[in-house]
């Protein structure tokens, strides 16, 4: 019989990660392949489909904007969407990240609350906030205000909660000492030291917000979304075009104008 | 009479360390007391207790006669100015505004909201920095100071609380001699000139020496020593100093050496 | 008289800082302008509220549970078409953030190109790429996949080619010294160092993508959306209420799970529980 070969205990944990590199990529590869099986994509559909694609995407090329003036209102209503979410988020994110920090929260019953409060929001996507708005509020873009809002209020409050975790504790203590309160504290030690960090993040998902803002329509919560929608399934390649033109540089001129504004503060 | 009074007071942290195993000790009113013992001995623990922000496990803190507890720390911690190692300043804050800090908890948490203060804590911080000679740095950005510097902000924080103690957990520890000569000349002078009592903590033996009224010694969370300068004998350093694990200890003769 | 005390800031003026002032005016003068525009509408608000009420009471029904295994099954695709569309847009985006990072790239004409095509691909978001997709190749996942590798590729090519901007020079030199060639100092002095961002990289996309992915169904590019808002349509509640916290409970996990692994990369400990 040939021996067998044994391994200790010790060694069976993997000594360095990179040996079992090509394990892993064999592992993913057979998942990517049976993942491509089972959702039934066709690579022959793929193939057709890329050949009748520079056809399809050609339709897109005669942009009709003569209707500008109607999609640019549209877009002042995304842009304004965005800008409400945001500060709804900025506000709502200001007074639960300072309790959903772990080491300046007052009562560990208030962290664990805010924590979670916040983790609800999160996961709840923007697009289904959105249809259940809808659904109570009525057609508009103040749903749309209330999904942004509450989906990223999610995120900021993390985002600042975190930031706000990794200040130093000598900070705190230092303003504590003074007999400061708990607000005080956040106002004096938190905000102060991660102003820059917090300002990038909303800065950040202000940005998200308008991109996010231009599908809103799509499920009846204002803006250009709908547009669109409406377009593209009456097959008007022309008007898709300029609308997809209107919604692009919009966001490229907000894209440059907050990476400006970032490298200005840093 | 004795304006800080620390009765058996015990401490236990949640991983189960014994930084104080009951202390009781009388600070009076007005003197300049040095806690002087090696790293680890709980001194630091013993200066936060004082201030609330550690809380004794055992035993109670007394402050001009009141016991410190939850509900009156606040007005406790705004009669005791406490001063950091690590200065602890918010450094993206003015030096000014660092210094207000410390009268905060004289203000409302609704006020603090906009970072409003009124013109007499203004003037109160200003005079606070002119005693510590630093007027001229009122605008500048805390971080943008030197060590010493940022101590003597963090001097004035606590003196812009008008307290009637200031804890002081080894000020120099992080500075170079002649920084650390200047800060407790300036600590020794608030003693005397303002009569605000000092207890401060410190791990050299030389600076306690020329500096205290009256020296408490720890080791290992105890008191082993407890008189004026004059009565630390070189045996005495030996018991303050003395650690249990090792047998001949190069620190040990080390401070014996300076001192 | 005691002196009247007058409120201050901290400042040299006892005004508040300008830009400050600044910033909060504007933001304030843009709300204020476009009220209208919003429908911001307090009354309208709170009278929705018993609105809302109702309709959170609708969602607490009874599940379907004959509906289950169908939503298990929509739930896998969703997971599949995040998993899938990540793992594209994971091998395309390496070599053009390599392209697109300005030690790395060969020339910097393809740096400025590759950089310009990454943040074109990012612009839109993945709803509207799944629009087109769809009319372009019909409903199904596979436009669901498109769209997301796509604009996911505009993110992870940025992500990476910053990452790789940052590596220590020194290591990438070391490994130049030893005569390595073009493509080995890339792979070799670069790539190993820049890892464990990609890592992280990966993992805050694949929550991202989850996230897209859940909503995709929306406008018929396959997963779990399309059985949400058909159920929210038909006000089939007893549907909603399962989708939705089904939606709830694999993004918190997902999300939960890539917070400790990117914790555990980048501080080199365990996570905080």
């Amino acid at each position: 019989m040939k021996p067998r070969q044994t391994t200790p205990s010790a060694s069976a944990l993997p000594p360095k990660p990179r040996n079992l590199f090509p394990v892993w990529l064999a592992a993913l590869l057979a998942l990517l392949w049976l993942i491509v099986h089972d959702l039934e994509i066709s690579f022959e559909t793929l193939a057709y489909g890329v050949a009748d694609m520079a056809e399809y995407f050609s339709r897109y090329s005669k942009p009709e904007f003569s209707e500008l003036s109607r999609y640019l209102e549209l877009m002042k209503i995304t842009l304004a969407t965005a800008l409400w979410g945001t500060v709804f988020a900025l506000v709502v994110a200001f007074f639960l990240a300072p309790l959903a920090a772990r080491n300046l929260a007052p009562y560990p019953l208030a962290y664990r609350a805010a924590r979670e409060l916040l983790n609800f929001m999160r996961a709840m996507p923007d697009l289904l906030l959105a249809l259940i708005f809808v659904a109570a509020l009525g057609l508009g873009p103040l749903p749309g205000v209330l999904a942004l809002g509450v989906h990223t209020a999610g995120f900021l409050g993390k985002f600042f909660a975190e930031s706000l975790e990794r200040v130093d504790k000598g900070v705190y203590e230092g303003v504590t000492s003074t007999g400061a309160n708990f607000p005080q504290i956040v106002m004096y030690a938190g905000w102060p030291s991660i102003q820059r960090e917090a300002l990038g993040y909303v800065l950040y998902i202000l940005d998200r917000n308008v991109r996010m803002a231009s599908v809103l329509g799509m499920v009846g919560a204002g803006g250009i979304g709908l547009a669109l929608h409406d377009t593209l399934r009456m097959f008007n390649y022309g008007q898709s075009a300029a609308l997809i033109i209107v919604i692009l540089v919009t966001i490229l001129i907000i894209d440059y104008a907050s990476a400006w504004l970032r490298r200005r503060l840093s | 009479m004795s304006i800080i009074s620390i009765k058996s007071a015990t401490k236990r942290f949640p991983n189960g360390f014994e930084a104080i195993k009951g202390i009781t000790a009388d600070i009076a009113a007005g003197s300049f007391t040095v806690i002087l013992g090696p790293s680890g001995a709980g001194k630091s623990t013993l200066l936060r207790l004082m201030n609330g922000l550690e809380t004794p496990t055992g035993g109670s803190i007394h402050i001009t006669g009141e016991t410190l507890g939850k509900s009156n720390l606040r007005k406790m911690r705004s009669c005791v100015g406490m001063v950091f190692q690590q200065f602890n300043l918010v450094e993206r804050l003015s030096v000014v505004t660092n210094v207000l800090t410390g009268r905060l908890a004289h203000r409302s948490w609704l006020g603090s909201l906009f970072y409003l203060f009124r013109n007499e804590d203004m003037e109160i911080a200003q005079e606070a920095l002119a005693r510590v000679g630093l007027t001229d740095k009122a605008w500048n950005r805390a971080d943008k100071l030197s060590g010493g510097q940022q101590q003597r902000v963090g001097i004035a924080r606590a003196l812009a609380q008008r307290p009637k103690v200031i804890l002081a957990d080894e000020p120099v520890a992080s500075l170079d001699p002649v920084s650390s000569e200047e800060i407790m000349m300036l600590l020794r002078e608030i003693c005397d000139r303002d009569g605000i009592t000092v207890v401060v903590n410190l791990h050299q033996v030389d600076l306690a020496k020329r500096f205290a009224d009256r020296i408490i010694g720890m080791n290992s969370g105890r008191v082993v020593f407890d008189g004026t300068p004059a009565e630390l004998s070189p045996l005495t350093l030996q018991a303050i100093y003395k650690r249990d694990e090792i047998k001949d200890d190069t620190n040990l003769n080390l401070a014996l050496a300076y001192a | 008289m005691t002196q009247i005390s007058i409120w201050r800031w901290p400042t040299h003026n006892g005004l508040p800082p300008l830009p400050a002032v600044a910033s909060v005016v504007t933001v304030l003068t843009a709300m204020w302008l476009t009220v209208s525009l919003v429908e911001v509408d307090v009354a309208r608000l709170v009278g929705s509220l018993s609105k809302m009420l109702s309709f959170a009471g609708n969602m607490f029904v009874m599940p379907d549970w004959k509906y289950l295994p169908q939503l298990l099954v929509k739930m896998l695709e969703t997971i599949e078409m995040t998993f899938l569309a990540t793992a594209i847009a994971l091998f395309v985006s390496l070599p053009l953030g390599l392209l697109a990072a300005r030690n790395a790239t060969p020339h910097v004409i393809i740096y400025r190109l590759v950089r310009d095509l990454l943040s074109l691909m990012r612009a839109l978001p993945e709803l509207v790429w799944a629009l087109v997709f769809v009319s372009a190749v019909g409903l199904g996942t596979l436009p669901g996949v498109m769209a997301l590798a796509f604009v996911t590729v505009g993110f992870m090519g940025k992500f990476f080619a910053e990452s790789i901007e940052v590596v220590d020079h020194k290591q990438v030199e070391g490994v130049t010294a030893h005569g390595a060639g073009w493509f080995q100092v890339r792979i070799f002095g670069m790539l190993p160092q820049a890892l464990p961002d990609f890592i992280g990289t990966v993992m805050y996309i694949l929550d991202h993508n989850l996230r897209a992915a859940t909503v995709l169904g929306l406008v018929g590019a396959g997963g779990i959306g399309y059985d949400l808002v058909m159920s929210m349509r038909l006000f089939q509640y007893d549907r909603l209420l399962p989708i939705a916290v089904a939606i709830y409970l694999v993004v918190t996990l997902l999300d939960r799970f890539s917070d400790q692994l990117r914790s555990r990369i980048i501080h080199g400990v365990q996570a905080k529980i």
